[in-house]
Formats: structure tokens, sequence, C-alpha cells
């Protein structure tokens, strides 16, 4: 099943991705200058861990071998385990030294639970000039302000419909309150993968800074409560839904912008919008292990990762969102549209999530169960 | 007046026929054995009865009611199964009661009901002993007691005693005999075994192939078998075969016998049973005299067996020992079949005639 | 062979391979488990071996307590469920021909192989309001537009007797067809009609076997956890759909542990209640 955030969370599109995949040619991040010779050694190796399953075949076939042909450093990719286990296997070999990794792929809940052990090696910017591109949302900081990751990829969850049930696309997710869609929804079932506390506070409460107080959240929960019989399905199995939403059974709900575009392109008669109040902006960061030896070859490779092109290959490619303004990329109309929007995003409080996650659990299952 | 009727029942299995049109009228009272190999039919026969198997064809009636159609729990029958089918969750006497807990009899009177039918089965003292916990023949009472609780019109048992061993066996014979007698139920067995029929029997009826051969008293059918099935199925037998001259003669193999009262010509059968065979111990001739010579004698105790040979056929002769022949095996000598036990029977299946 | 108990290590060795894999595979995990369900949680972080009782504490609250509840009267209902249409079906199917009932055996195996996703997925679109089974009672004129029966109760009861019924079947089988059918004809011929036969003989006498079979359709259906959320509302989630979210979502193994240990502790109860009382009747 799903992860809270990105482990699987592409179960459903999979097999069309990979076809659109192999599909284009290699050309975007061909172009690649202006890295130190010192470390065209061939000896050169960097152990980097990603999500296993569709995010490490992706990378694996399209990013890192023009890594390597970029940079002559040689990548192992790593198929990181769901859930988060991968940060306990971390934790526990940098206490002995070791690292199962260099660089890892990891969930913004995630990341904040390393910075509280301290588990991440200070990255300097400077070393990084690609980086300065990078959306300052998702730059990961100490609180003394040292960077402990930089994002590497982030996707969007949207307000979804069916277009024969709806001939007109709702605009804001304000149409979830709609007494007029009774049994109409299908929602996430988690706290912590819908960001359904976010979508209120943003929709009724005038933004996510609404979150910041326990009272705060306990309005959103109160909002919440509310929409409880519009929703039809309260959804683990992405497949589930997307079959639901297709059909028309479950004509309304929240779903992944890109997954959903791929449906479109198939003929189904779906569309993903971005309410006014914006899409919900989910990402994963870069780290490095502090007990990683390669923080130089790790530096390097989360600039390149970070350079315009190829956030635009990931965009083609993988079907992420880039991390960086739109404007740097030479990503088309269509393109962009179907990873992202110039609607600014409602950014998870992931803060939130790390602090109260077993308070806020607990009362999110008592709200949708009871 | 008849209690049991059975009007041409028959059973097919698809292509194969289990039971041809048996015809038989059973009066009230009767012990009846149907007697005969496995497979014979007679199983299904007593089925069709109980009404566990519905006939093909033919009619069913108990004093002149038409039960064809009655399912079997509407008949009022009691059956014992050859595997006994005692209900293993049920304690001796629940099974006893079994049927009268279906027709609502109030729990004291099933107690007290079932304690007097296992004191008639002589159990006394065991209604509450686990059926797994019974011997063999205990287990037997348990189901006789059990099939005759409703003083059935009608009792029926398959191969009842099949399981015990011989000496039990022949101990529950006469037991269920002389229940049968004291209570003076109809009651028809099943059996392959012909001691059986033949010590429990007030009729005997002989099947094999899915007919019925004879029907007929246990003497009778032992004295005057219809057929050679019947005549060989029924203890031992010689069955010689001979031609009628037409004037009273009969030549067999080794010789001719004069049978007066046998009319026509034709090729028969003759029948007769080892112990109606006279052995003289000379060569001398006779009147129905054939001669012979010695080949084995087998002491029995209470009898002599006498093995003949007689024109390359074998006789068997049962003797008392105070008759045996003074000769030694290998000597000559003569065998007198006398005209009263001869039984003359159609060569091909039929029914007998009367040679004496 | 040896009529007396094993004494030596060679005479205990045939025993030695089945016990080893137990502990490996069971005694173990299921230490770890119990030991688990006593650490402490670490908020934000994963759990340290320590000596709590908090996570049984938290799961005393009227909310799991529901839930909890709700889950066993589940797993009852659908035992009951099952076995109550799979005897009857297995007492048909033992009575067949021979090659019909290979043919059928094979048809049930055929079901065991079904993901629960996919048994999951099947009963939600037969279900469903755009393609389910009550088009059909619109296009018969029963109905008057489709209606929508997943995600519901019903559902959900549908779907866990569907997964658990070729076990059900499978594990009556054998009981059924070494069951003398001679029973069930002297029954008949001392009164009972066909019908009163199965419910006095039949079933009494095959006790044992109902109770058992019963236990084990409870004690799937009650590990069943992706059923309730592909068929279920909120509402019917069960304690293993929670113990999921904690385990897998909200890596929170320590109650995860706690929870689970509590569920296996009480299902042991009940199916010792229940073989406690079976053997109590059975002794009567």
């Amino acid at each position: 099943m799903t992860n809270t955030t990105n482990t699987t969370r592409f179960q459903g599109g999979v097999s069309r991705r990979a076809v659109l995949a192999g599909a284009g040619g290699l050309a975007a991040a061909a172009t690649v200058t202006g890295f130190p010779n010192i470390l065209r050694a061939q000896d050169k190796s960097l152990k980097v861990g990603v999500y296993g399953g569709y995010f490490k075949e992706s990378f694996d076939k399209h990013v890192f071998p023009e890594f390597t042909k970029a940079t002559g450093i040689a990548v192992e990719s790593v198929a990181e385990p769901t859930g988060e286990a991968w940060l306990v296997q971390l934790e526990q070999a940098a206490r002995a030294r070791q690292a199962p990794a260099d660089v890892s792929m990891m969930s913004q809940v995630a990341m904040l639970k390393g910075m509280s052990a301290d588990l991440w090696a200070p990255l300097d910017l400077g070393k990084m000039p690609n980086t300065a591109n990078v959306l300052p949302h998702l730059v990961n900081k100490y609180p003394d302000g040292r960077v402990a990751g930089i994002g590497a990829v982030s996707w969007f969850i949207t307000l979804v419909t069916n277009t024969q049930s709806y001939p007109q696309a709702p605009a804001s997710w304000a149409a979830l309150w709609d007494p007029a869609n009774k049994g109409k929804l299908g929602l996430m079932a988690l706290v912590s993968n819908s960001f359904l506390l976010e979508v209120a506070a943003a929709t009724h409460f005038g933004g996510t800074k609404h979150l910041d107080t326990e009272a705060g959240q306990l309005d959103c929960f109160k909002k919440l409560a509310e929409l409880k019989d519009n929703v039809n399905l309260w959804y683990r199995d992405e497949a589930q839904f997307e079959a639901a939403l297709k059909s028309g059974e479950i004509p309304m709900g929240q779903y992944y912008h890109d997954v959903t575009g791929l449906a479109v392109a198939d003929g189904q008669p779906v569309r993903s919008t971005f309410p006014k109040e914006g899409g919900i902006n989910d990402s994963g960061s870069w780290a490095v292990t502090r007990a990683s030896t390669k923080l130089d070859l790790a530096h390097v490779y989360i600039d390149y990762m970070s350079q315009p092109s190829v956030q635009a290959l990931l965009s083609r490619k993988v079907g992420t969102a880039p991390t960086i303004p739109r404007a740097k990329t030479d990503l088309t109309d269509a393109e962009f549209g179907a990873v992202s929007s110039e609607i600014a995003p409602i950014v998870p409080r992931y803060d939130m999530y790390q602090t109260k996650a077993d308070w806020l659990n607990e009362k999110w299952t008592e709200m949708i169960v009871g | 007046m008849s209690a049991l009727v059975l009007d041409g029942l028959a059973k097919r299995y698809g292509s194969v026929v289990a039971v041809h049109g048996a015809t038989l009228r059973i009066p009230h009272g009767q012990f009846v054995c149907l007697l005969g190999p496995s497979g014979c039919g007679k199983t299904t026969l007593l089925r069709m009865i109980a009404g566990l198997e519905e006939p093909s064809g033919g009619r069913l009636f108990i004093d002149d009611r038409n039960i064809t159609e009655m399912p079997a729990h509407k008949r009022d029958f009691g059956m014992v199964f050859q595997s006994l089918a005692l209900f293993p969750h049920l304690t001796a006497g629940e099974n006893v009661a079994y049927p009268l807990r279906i027709r609502g009899v109030s729990a004291a009177d099933q107690r007290k009901r079932a304690a007097e039918l296992l004191d008639m089965v002589q159990l006394p003292g065991m209604a509450d002993r686990p059926v797994s916990k019974l011997s063999g023949g205990q287990r037997q009472r348990v189901a006789i007691a059990r099939a005759l609780a409703l003083s059935p019109k009608l009792f029926l048992l398959d191969e009842p005693l099949s399981a015990l061993d011989a000496k039990l066996r022949e101990a529950m014979q006469i037991e269920l005999k002389q229940l049968q007698q004291r209570l003076g139920i109809t009651t028809i067995v099943v059996t392959h075994d012909q001691r059986e029929a033949m010590t429990m029997a007030d009729l005997v009826v002989v099947m094999s192939q899915g007919r019925i051969h004879q029907a007929a008293s246990p003497v009778e059918v032992y004295r005057r078998p219809a057929d050679a099935f019947v005549a060989d199925f029924i203890g031992m037998t010689n069955l010689l075969e001979g031609e009628a001259a037409g004037n009273g003669t009969l030549s067999v193999p080794g010789g001719t016998l004069v049978l007066p009262e046998m009319t026509g010509n034709s090729r028969v059968l003759l029948s007769i049973r080892p112990e109606d065979v006279v052995v003289h111990g000379n060569a001398e001739g006779g009147p129905n005299r054939l001669a012979g010579r010695l080949s084995f004698v087998r002491d029995l105790g209470a009898s002599v067996e006498l093995r003949i040979d007689v024109a390359g056929r074998e006789i068997v002769a049962v003797a008392h020992p105070k008759d045996r022949p003074s000769v030694a095996p290998g000597s000559p000598v003569t065998v007198e079949l006398p005209p009263q036990a001869c039984v003359l029977l159609p060569l091909a299946t039929g029914h007998a005639e009367r040679a004496a | 062979m040896i009529r007396r108990p094993p004494r030596t290590l060679a005479e205990h060795a045939p025993i030695l391979f089945p016990a080893l894999m137990l502990i490996v595979f069971f005694v173990i995990p299921f230490g770890l488990m119990i030991a688990v369900s006593f650490f402490r949680r670490v908020q934000g972080g994963f759990y340290e071996p320590d000596f709590v009782l908090a996570n049984y504490e938290r799961f005393l609250s009227a909310f799991f307590g529901n839930v909890l509840s709700f889950s066993l009267m589940l797993a009852g209902l659908v035992a009951v469920v099952a076995v109550a249409i799979a005897f009857p079906f297995t007492y048909r199917l033992v009575r067949l021909p021979h090659p019909a009932q290979v043919r059928w055996l094979v048809f049930l195996l055929s079901v065991l192989s079904l993901s629960e996703v996919i048994i999951g997925f099947a009963w939600s679109t037969l279900l469903s309001r755009t393609a389910g089974i009550t088009n059909l009672l619109v296009a018969v004129g029963l109905m008057e537009a489709p209606q929508s029966l997943s995600p519901g109760f019903g559902a959900l009861l549908a779907g866990l007797v569907y997964q658990a019924f070729p076990y059900t079947v499978l594990v009556l089988y054998p009981a059924l067809a070494r069951f003398d059918f001679s029973l069930m004809e002297a029954a008949r011929t001392l009164g009972s009609s066909p019908a009163r036969a199965f419910f006095t003989v039949l079933v009494p006498a095959l006790r044992n076997t109902i109770v058992g079979t019963v236990i084990m359709a409870f004690v799937f259906a009650l590990g069943s956890y992706l059923l309730p959320q592909l068929l279920g509302r909120p509402q019917h989630w069960t304690l293993s759909v929670l113990i999921t979210d904690q385990a897998i979502y909200q890596s929170n193994m320590p109650f995860a542990a706690a929870m689970a240990v509590f569920l296996v502790l009480v299902s042991l109860a009940l199916v010792g209640l229940a073989l406690i009382l079976g053997r109590r009747e059975g002794s009567q």
C-alpha cells in the first residue's frame, strides 16, 4: 500500500508512464559543462537511495547514465524500502559510521525527523550554484539556518472531477463542502497523505498558517467533519479511486495531477483542476547522511539534479513538477501543465505531522470513523 | 389378506437393470429373507420397500394401500442398516428415542420407552452409554431397538449381522427370530448367508442378477429348488445333465435312471442332494445305480463326505458314519440315486418339474 | 515402530525440525512483537527499547473498544454466514459424481488464488452504481434507478464471505466426504424429513467440524485488512486496518504491536471459550 508520501504513489500509473518514458529521446540533459575536471576520474562513485519501484527504474534509465556521462561519477542506485524504515536504517548505520547510501531521496516528514536527530550533513549552497534556482519552500533548513536538503522531485494533488458528471470544472476546494455533492467524493484516507487539514485551512481560514495552533487545527477538523456526508470513499488504494473516477461512480475527489493527466491523454472523461486556493504540493528532497565520506561528490550530484535542463528532463520523463521556477526551464505550456501550475501551491505543514503525528492521527481517525 | 405386495417393482440405473420387475406377496407376521449373492439386487429391492430408492417401475402396496410414491419418513417402517447407522453424537438411549423425539414425544416418555426397548434387546441400564463405548453386538441391539421404537408395520434389516463374528452371529440369528415371533412383526432381512436365511426365515426369496428365482419356505427351497441356480446356491447339490427318453427313463453319464413320474423327452438337469445319494461298497448293479470309483473320503466327524468318480464326473455323497461303506479310496463302488430324491430342472432358467 | 515415548535425541529428531521452524517463524516473531509493544514510542522518530504500558493504555479507550467489538462482530458474522452457506454447499458437493467434485474443487482452488485486492475490486465493481448488479435490476424493472451498494457494510460482508468461502468448503470437505450418509437414510426411515435429518443428524454429528471451521473462518476474517478499506466505510474499518495504519503509515510500531497482541489475546480467548463450551456440551 502507499506510504505517507511518495513511495509507491505511482502504482496506478506505472505502466503508462513507462510506455511514455520509452517514447521520447534523451536529448534534454546532454548539454552539461563546467564541472571540475578533477571529478572526472574513473574511481569516483556515489551511492544514491531512490524509492524502489517506479522512481528507481526511471532514474536508472533516464537520469543516472546522463549524470555519469557528464561528471564521470558512477552511480550505484539503492532501492529504498517503504515507510520510514529507510530513515531508521540510515540512523542506525550512521551510529556505526556506515552509509548505506550517500545521498537519499527523503519525504518531508522523514527530513524533519532526520533533522531532529542531526542525521543530515549540512550542505554548502556555495558549492551548488544551480540550487539558487530551487523554490524556497523546497529547501530544507535546520532551525539554525544550515541547509539539510534540497528539493529533488515534487508533485501536485489537485481537485479532480469526472467531466460527464461535472461539465463545468469546479474552481475552488470549497466544492468539497457543497451539499450538492453529497455522496460523490473520493478522498484519501489518512491525515498524513490527504493534507486535507491544509486544504480546509486554505479554503476556510485564510491559509495554512491557521494550523499553527491546536485551536486552529481543531477548527479545521470541525470543518472537515462537515464534508463527511459528501464522501463516498475514503481511499487508500489509488487504483480503486482512479477506476471509480473514470467510470463516474465517484465523480469528484482529490488525486495526483500528473496521473490524472495520463488518464486524460488516454481519452478518459476526467479532468484535474488547480483550485484557486492552489494544488497540494508534496515533495521529496535530496539529503546526505552525516556518515557519508563523499560529501563533495554529493554536492556535485545535487547541483547537477537542480539544473533547469535536468528538472525539465524529470518533468518529461518521470512526470514530476520542476523544483525551480518554470521560467528557468524550457518546458512548453503543455509539458508544464502536465505536471504543475502557476497558481501558488498549498504547501503541507510537515512540521505539524512531525510533532503531533499521534494526536493528529487519532483525531483524524475518530473524525472520519465517528 | 396380504400385508405387503410388490407388483413388478423394478429399478434401473441408466442401462443397468438392478432389479427386474419383482412381484411378491408377503403375508402379515412373516419373516422373509431376501437371499442371493452380492450384486443380485436384494439390497436395492429392500431399499425400494423402505422408500430410500425410487422404483423405475411397478407398484408397492401395504394393506391394499399404494405407497409407491410415499417418502421414506412417512412409511413408518423400521430399518436396520448394514453399517447400523447409529448416530455417533447420541447415547444408546438417545439413539433409541430418536424417532420418538422427531414425533414430539415428551422427554420423560422418551426415556421411559427407550429404557423399555433397551430391556427388550437385553441392554438394560445402557441408555446413557455413548455409542462409541458399545461392543459390536451391543450396537447391533441398539440399532434393532431403535428400528422397533415405533412398533413399525414392517421391520427391514440389511445384512444386519454381517459385522459380527460367526459365533455371535448364530446366537443373534436365533435371538432375532425369537424377537420377531414374540412381536409378530412382518420382517424382511437381506442376507447372502443361506444358513442365516434357513435359520430365521418363514419365506426365503432367492435372487440372482436382479430376478427372483424362487420364493418359498426354507424346506421347500432346499428340497424343491426351482432351478439350477437355487439348487446350487442353497446348500450343496449334484447336478447331472441327462436325456429323457419319454418312457420314464433318463440317460445320464454312467448309466440310465428310471424316474416313473417323469414325462416328456428333452435334455434336463437332475439335481440330487449329497445326503440323498446312497453309496454301496460293492459293484452290484440295480435300479438307479451307477457304477463308479471312490476317489476321496473326507471324515467330518458327524458325517462322512464321499467323492465318487462316475464316468468322469464327480458325484458327492454325504453319509452318516455308521453308513460308511467299508472300502478304501480307489475301489469300485455304486451310487444309488433314489427317484424320490431326484429333482429335474430345465437346462435353462425356469421352473422346476417334480420328478417323483 | 517405537511404542514408548521418545527418549534419546535421535528419537526426538523427527519433531525437532517442525519445532525449530515453529520457533523461528512463529515464536520468535511473536515474542519480538510482544517486546516491541512495551517499547517507548518516539514521536517524530521511531521507537526506543523500554518498558512502558503507554501503548496499551492508549488502546483502552471507548474508540478502540468500539473498533475492537466491531471487528469481532464482523469476523463472527462472516464466519457464521460463510459456514452457513458452505456447509449445505459441501453437503451437496460430496454427493456429486467424482468428476464433478473435482471440477468444483479446482474452481474453488482457483478462487483461492485471487488476491484480496482483486476480490475487493471485483465486488466494488459488481456493487457499483455505474456497472453493478442494480443496473440489471433496473433492466428487469425491479428498481427505479441504479444504486451504489459499495462501500458499505453489505458490500464488506459479501466480500469477506466470498473470500472465506473456499477455505470453509475445503475444511469441511474431508469431514463431509467421510460422513456415513446411511445415517441420513436411517433418520429418514425413523421419521425425519430430509430437512429435519439435516439438522437433527448431520449438523450435530459434525458439530466439532463445524465449530472448528467457524473458528478458522473467524480468525481468517479478523486478519483481513484490505477488504474493509476497499469495500467498507470508515466506520467499518477493523482493528487490522488501524494496526496497518499505525505500523506502516504512522511508523508507530509499539502501538501497532500492542494492538496486535491485544487482538491475538482476544481471539485466543474467544477460540478457547468456544472449545471449552463445545467440550462441555459434547460430554453431556
